[in-house]
């Protein structure tokens, strides 16, 4: 405590500031009048308060006169202070807020604080909160460079006197701020363009830059409401535009940055403030909080729009600085500290959301008997009863058989349905971004989302590609298992159960044929599904989910639906099947707002999906087959009576005579009286589907035969019920048989525990041995050789024996010089018919013009993959119009007699040339007049461009793209991406909004209790 | 109640099963495209006469220099050719070529499919020699060929040979092996559409000794028969002399048993019991059985793959002549064109069953059956156009020997030109995936 004596020399006077504060306006003035030190002058302003205000006031007797209503803070005390008589030495302004009580000794401290530093020209009190009167609101303020208020406090930090003491400060809050009136009127008081906000800092800003000190005592505390920064109250003053205190705070804070900093700082400062005010814009809309982000982002812009207000405002500071603008630095945070603040906040946030504090199990210390712990035995833990714990004996077991089982996948993976990865996420997201895909003859359509998920998901392998895909077979199994578990948790309390069958359900038929055959989205879906589950259980009622829920889901089905559209398949019809039941229910309760509000849902949770994935999965409507694939090349299924037990048959999958149980649980299940019953029947419905859906043959994918649809997906929902109906049935199956006399349950149960045992042990057999010796292998000879690549954008036409021994068939494709990759049979375009026809024709020895259709659509070479059958090598050689080239271990290549290429020129003299062209929009000099041929499919996005002008396009007879030159000269060749962008924009649009609607939303200041503020 | 809904499930799961097995069946995943590939036949050299049985007289054909794809009718049944190689699109018919030099030697051959490989046992590169091998490239774009020759010295340095398109050359076999005696060639074509043929002349000053055409033989194999072998005899003079010529070209010396066959029986000359033969070695052994039969047959069994053939000496209208038996495949059902020929045919295997359509030259059908086990040998009726081979058991062996007024000739009785199915190949971009 200071002494009366020191005190004594200072002459304070305070400047009450009130508009619309009758709320805390009692308190104040009470806090006010019992000041341990008293004010030696008191005066108040009142700005327009329509509220009991000026009568608090009068009735205090507080000497007041009232000013505009649109008067600002800094313009209402500088009002103040004119009217006061002459100044003194030693006269401080004591600057009152309506909304702040000071402590009674507040002043006191404060003018103990400044006693004995005489440099020191304004200094304030510690800010506690109003209603939280531990809620340290501020000890002095900074700026941060992006003009975010710095208190370099935490959310809500709790006041233990960490931060007590007398510190330097740039500023210190006006509320309660203690000021040397000379030098406030030095300095002009604050600054009339910032009315009400920031008003502190820039004052602060400006005192330091004129030499002198700001100090915030600690010893002197006031609590603070914050009414106007919290919305309690309207904010009237000048220039706040909408009455928008946000909007108001971030233009004054982008002010006091751009009037203040050094010029050489200024275009960084202001890049600084866009860039945060579009990151919090961002934010802000992420948390459906439109109004504040328009805040951020008007606010910026209204002031950049009138520079010379700043300009002004630099020449006054420049006339009133005295010392360098570094003295200001040191307090100004560091980005790293707003960056650390600002992790901080998001782990606390996600930890939170993680970890939620259980506070039930809180215990009151005085409610421990402390002799209890002396009578309870020390539990000695040995870490060996660890391994006889069923999660970790279960664990343990699928990630040795997984490991032994991908003994031959510790590398690239190829083979089956995945093709070779390429090396780094960038190459997926240029491949996923790109109009024109170099596959065949060349494809605009459009990549699948899944790419993209896939270039994201490698980030967790730092971008490797290759490394994510391996990583990923062998970790899939292991996610699977956890999944399913975390389900069956919730339906069986027996880990002696719920791990086994989890066990059960990462060595199904459908996992070991998934993983073999490199079936991406059937393990995406294996994994998926069992939370997929969780959180829809209770779907037949989606009227009890909220939007936010619905949104959330429809983000997990937007993932699902991206790699195969096939769930949306099964989504959908599952809909249609509860939508029926639903309507069988309104027909009995007539409440048509149950029904439009469960169809509404139901169907924003089908459908949004479909939109997210958009414009791949609109393609599909057009080419419906697509519907039923799944990322990579198309691998038949094995029809439908593998599928029937579970196995979706084809290449990679386990014999058929190794039958495993799932139709047998499901069908015990349907005659189940417990909850297994109605699991069961969605794994029935599932497996109809399979069946059915088994028997269809399509042709995608860059295979122009008819394939059975590999069945996986559906399969993986049909596994997943007959696990989970499986335990559910043996939950509680031991006491019920224990209890009764043996009849047609025990019997029943004996042969499906048989089954499925037999099946497990089997499973693992298979997986352990031949299963390794799947489709899907590490590092794999490449099928093209490196010297066909060496030309880049050459078309070679490559003849392949594929199939086992036994039933090889020949097949053909064009290759752009390399091996397909992940992503390229997907957007695989359909055969050209000529092409198809020259290729037969090649085949079966009766192609003597193939080679000029070949050379027509600018297939340099032919290449024949060994090992391939010699009678059709000689039919070939026979042919004329091919030379061979080589012939290697590697296969048989022959070279187009005819001169060809991707663009193809031919001149008025009908003489054929072909022109250099490189990559799309490489400049590439054209002879004269005549006619280009551009061997690439037909697209309206194919543009040549030649001064400037685009060239006449038309389609020639072969549906190739040509264009009339008309002179010679430099031409480019592109391909408009306008459309893919667009496209590509909508999609981001709709997955912001569903991500938008997914994220908790935000408050609104005003809609935050006061007691949670403060 | 309890049971309706499971049993209503069950149902649709029945159902849905039976409309599957509909849907599936509707599947068919390849389509085929069948065709006979055209037929080559050996040019005329110089000094040579040929003609060429055919089936039907609208059999188009085409000569191997000419450019154009456009084909001929023969028009006749028996083609003369005067020089060049044909290219006859026969249709699963096989033509026989018949050459000879007048009043010297005469042989037959058959025409054949473009092969991958060709093994020729028969000729000799010493100075008695004339024999020749031809290289014909019957396809649109030039062939790379390779031709390996094996002698009683070993095999021999590769010898690469260019063949332009559409042309054939010919190769001195005395250039092949310069001075060697037993001779055998493999002709292994790199690219191109490729046939080969050997012709084998042989003369001592202006004296000739004889020739003949040497058929080839596809592959080497562990069980070589050669069925039918002439050999002429008479109660008063000993039977004309015969010389088995077999290599084994793999890198192993190979064990080999020879049984003869005839109307005698089946025995194993003496000596020629598991008897041994160095890898890639030409080796000849004396064949000189003492039987009635005035045709033959051999069996070979082997350790290891061989080639195999047999030289007999003839006289055919008071002039010596000899003729190369080689090796023949196994029967299969077959139509050959022999018009003007009027072949002895034999049959060798353990059960013969074979069934025969012989289309004569007026139109008329004759059906012959024969059967016998381990040899039979049927004379083709005179004005034979035609004969097909309707049925025929496993393990039957077939040959035909011609006696004609220039000299004796052989030809096995095997498919030209067999029935190639191919596979219409689908666009599946799966080949472009390891």
């Amino acid at each position: 405590m200071a002494s009366l004596a020191d005190v004594d020399k200072h002459r304070v006077t305070a400047v009450l500031v009130s508009h619309n504060g009758a709320l805390w306006l009692p308190e104040v003035v009470a806090a006010l009048t019992s000041q341990t030190r008293p004010i030696d002058l008191i005066t108040a302003v009142d700005t327009g308060s329509q509220d009991a205000s000026t009568k608090l006031l009068k009735s205090a007797r507080i000497p007041f006169f009232v000013a505009d209503r649109e008067t600002g803070f800094g313009e209402a005390v500088s009002l103040a202070v004119e009217k006061l008589p002459k100044a003194i030495d030693h006269e401080w302004l004591w600057l009152i807020h309506d909304d702040c009580a000071p402590a009674p000794t507040a002043l006191a401290e404060l003018l103990s604080a400044i006693d004995n530093r005489p440099q020191v020209v304004m200094v304030g009190p510690k800010l506690l909160g109003w209603h939280d009167r531990t809620h340290l609101l501020e000890a002095g303020i900074s700026i941060a460079g992006n003009g975010a208020r710095w208190t370099g406090l935490e959310p809500f930090e709790y006041d233990q006197g960490q931060h007590d003491g007398i510190h330097d400060v740039l500023s210190v809050s006006t509320a309660g701020a203690l000021i040397r009136r000379d030098v406030f009127e030095e300095l002009g008081g604050f600054d009339h363009n910032l009315s009400l906000f920031r008003d502190d800092v820039d004052f602060g800003w400006r005192a330091r830059t004129a030499g002198h000190s700001v100090i915030a005592a600690t010893s002197a505390v006031a609590f603070h409401a914050q009414a106007s920064a919290t919305e309690r109250r309207t904010i009237d003053v000048e220039g706040a535009f909408l009455h928008r205190p946000l909007l108001l705070d971030r233009r004054n804070a982008a002010y006091v940055m751009l009037a203040n900093s050094s010029w050489w700082m200024l275009p960084w400062i202001a890049l600084q403030l866009f860039g945060s005010a579009i990151a919090r814009a961002i934010g802000f809309l992420l948390a459906k909080l439109p109004g504040y982000a328009s805040d951020e982002i008007l606010a910026f812009t209204s002031l950049i729009i009138r520079p010379k207000k700043i300009l002004e405002a630099r020449k006054v500071r420049k006339k009133q600085k005295f010392v360098s603008a570094r003295v200001v630095a040191t307090y100004i945070p560091p980005r790293w500290s707003q960056l650390r603040l600002g992790t901080e906040r998001l782990v606390e946030l996600v930890r939170a959301k993680v970890f939620p504090e259980n506070n039930s199990s809180s215990v009151s210390i005085l409610d421990s008997v402390e002799d209890e712990d002396l009578l309870t035995p020390v539990n000695t833990s040995n870490w060996l009863s660890i391994f006889k714990r069923p999660e970790v004996l279960g664990f343990v077991a699928i990630t040795v058989i997984t490991l032994i089982n991908s003994r031959n996948r510790f590398g690239a993976l190829v083979g089956g349905a995945l093709p070779i990865s390429p090396s780094g996420a960038r190459d997926l997201w240029s491949f996923y971004l790109e109009s024109w895909h170099q596959v065949g003859m060349g494809s605009s359509l459009a990549t699948p989302s899944w790419v993209a998920v896939m270039a994201i998901a490698s980030l967790v392998t730092l971008g490797n590609v290759q490394f994510f895909i391996i990583s990923f077979f062998i970790i899939a199994p292991i996610l699977m298992m956890w999944s399913c578990f975390n389900l069956l948790k919730k339906l069986t309390s027996n880990s002696w159960i719920s791990i086994p069958a989890a066990l059960l359900y990462a060595l199904s038929p459908v996992t070991i044929a998934a993983i073999s055959s490199g079936h991406i989205a059937t393990l995406v879906l294996l994994i998926a599904v069992p939370f997929v589950a969780l959180i829809l259980h209770d779907w037949r009622r989606i009227e009890n989910y909220s939007w936010r829920k619905i949104s959330s889901v429809s983000l997990l089905f937007s993932l699902l639906y991206a790699f195969t559209l096939m769930s949306f398949v099964i989504a959908f019809i599952a809909a249609i099947v509860i939508t029926l039941d639903n309507y069988f229910d309104f027909k009995v309760s007539q409440d048509k707002e149950l029904l439009r509000d469960r169809i509404s849902k139901r169907a924003a949770l089908i459908f949004v999906p479909f939109f997210v994935n958009a414009p791949f999965s609109f393609e599909a409507i057009v080419h419906p087959s697509r519907f039923l694939t799944e990322p990579g090349l198309l691998i038949p299924g094995g029809g439908p009576l593998p599928v029937l037990f579970g196995n979706p048959g084809g290449t990679g999958s386990i014999p058929l005579w190794l039958v495993s149980p799932i139709l047998l649980i499901l069908v015990i299940s349907l005659f189940s009286s417990t909850h297994a019953r109605g699991i069961a029947e969605y794994g029935f419905g599932a497996l109809c589907l399979a069946v059915l859906v088994g028997s269809l043959s399509i042709s995608t994918h860059g295979n122009e035969g008819a394939v059975r649809v590999w069945t996986g997906p559906v399969l993986s929902i049909a596994t997943l019920a007959a696990v989970a109906s499986g335990a559910v049935m043996l939950d509680r199956l031991r006491e019920t048989l224990v209890l009764s006399h043996i009849h047609y349950r025990h019997v029943l149960s004996a042969i499906l525990l048989f089954v499925t045992a037999s099946y497990a042990v089997l499973a693992i057999g298979y997986s352990v041995t031949t299963g390794a010796d799947s489709a899907v292998q590490a590092n794999r000879a490449t099928v093209m050789p490196a010297f066909l690549s060496v030309e880049s954008q050459t078309k070679i036409l490559v003849l392949r024996e594929i199939g086992s021994e036994d039933d090889k068939k020949i097949q053909y494709y064009i290759s752009r010089g390399k091996d397909i990759s992940l992503g390229e049979p997907d957007i695989a375009p359909k055969q050209n018919t000529e092409i198809a026809t020259a290729a037969r024709a090649l085949i079966d020895g009766t192609g003597i013009t193939s080679s000029k259709v070949l050379g027509d659509y600018g297939i340099e070479y032919v290449f024949a993959k060994s090992p391939f059958k010699k009678e059709i090598v000689r039919s070939i050689d026979g042919l004329g119009g091919f030379t061979r080239t080589s012939a290697t271990s590697l296969g048989v290549v022959w070279r187009v007699s005819q001169p060809t290429g991707r663009l193809l020129f031919i001149n008025k003299d009908d003489v054929r040339s072909v022109l250099e062209t490189g990559e799309f929009g490489t400049p590439t000099y054209v002879p004269g007049p005549g006619t280009l041929i551009l061997t690439e499919s037909s697209n309206r996005s194919w543009q040549v461009l030649q001064n400037g002008y685009r060239l006449n396009r038309t389609n020639n007879e072969m549906g190739l793209p040509t264009f009339e030159v008309t002179e010679a000269g430099e031409i480019s060749l592109i391909h408009d991406g306008t459309a893919r962008r667009a496209w590509l924009s909508l999609q981001v649009i709709f997955l912001v909004i569903v991500i938008v609607m997914a994220l908790p939303a935000g408050r609104r200041k005003r809609e935050i209790s006061e007691k949670e503020l403060a | 109640m309890k049971l309706v809904r499971p049993l209503r499930f069950l149902a649709v799961l029945i159902s849905v099963l039976g409309i599957s097995s509909v849907l599936s069946v509707a599947v068919t995943t390849q389509n085929f495209s069948e065709s006979y590939p055209v037929v080559v036949c050996p040019p005329t050299l110089d000094g040579l006469g040929s003609q060429i049985s055919l089936s039907s007289k609208k059999t188009p054909y085409q000569k191997l220099q000419n450019r154009s794809i456009k084909t001929a009718r023969v028009k006749v049944l028996r083609l003369p050719v005067k020089k060049d190689s044909l290219v006859i699109t026969s249709e699963g018919v096989t033509p026989v070529v018949w050459q000879s030099k007048s009043g010297v030697w005469a042989g037959g051959a058959v025409c054949v499919g473009p092969a991958s490989s060709q093994w020729f046992v028969g000729g000799a590169a010493d100075v008695t020699t004339r024999g020749r091998l031809i290289i014909v490239n019957s396809g649109l774009g030039d062939a790379e060929v390779d031709v390996e020759t094996y002698t009683e010295n070993g095999k021999q340095p590769l010898r690469t040979e260019k063949v332009s398109s559409k042309s054939y050359i010919v190769i001195r076999i005395d250039s092949l092996a310069p001075g060697d005696k037993r001779v055998a060639v493999h002709v292994a074509p790199r690219s191109g559409r490729i046939n080969a043929f050997m012709i084998d002349e042989q003369g001592k000053g202006l004296k000739a000794l004889g020739g003949d055409l040497v058929n080839a033989a596809v592959a080497v194999s562990k069980n070589v028969v050669i069925p039918a072998i002439p050999n002429q005899n008479s109660k008063n003079k000993p039977a004309l002399p015969h010389t088995l010529r077999v290599l084994a070209p793999g890198d192993v010396d190979a064990s080999i048993t020879v049984e003869v066959l005839s109307g005698d029986g089946v025995f194993v000359p003496v000596g020629l019991n598991a008897r041994s033969i160095s890898a890639g070695i030409v080796t000849e052994f004396k064949l000189d059985p003492k039987i009635t039969s005035k045709v033959m047959a051999v069996r070979i069994t082997s350790t290891e793959p061989v080639v195999a053939a047999v030289k007999s000496t003839t006289v055919a209208s008071g002039r010596k002549d000899f003729v190369w038996s080689t090796a023949a495949p196994e029967l299969v059902r077959l139509t050959m064109a022999i018009t003007g020929l009027d072949p002895a045919i034999s049959f060798a295997g353990e059960n013969i069953n074979v069934a025969l359509n012989v289309t004569l030259t007026n139109g008329k059908v004759v059906q012959q059956s024969i059967k016998g086990s381990d040899f039979a040998k049927w004379r083709i009726p005179e004005n034979a156009r035609s004969f097909t081979i309707t049925k025929v058991g496993q393990g039957t062996y077939a040959g035909a020997l011609v006696s004609s007024v220039n000299g004796y000739g052989y030809f096995p009785i095997a498919a030209g030109s067999v029935l190639t199915k191919i596979e219409v190949p689908d666009s599946n971009i799966r080949v472009l995936n390891p």
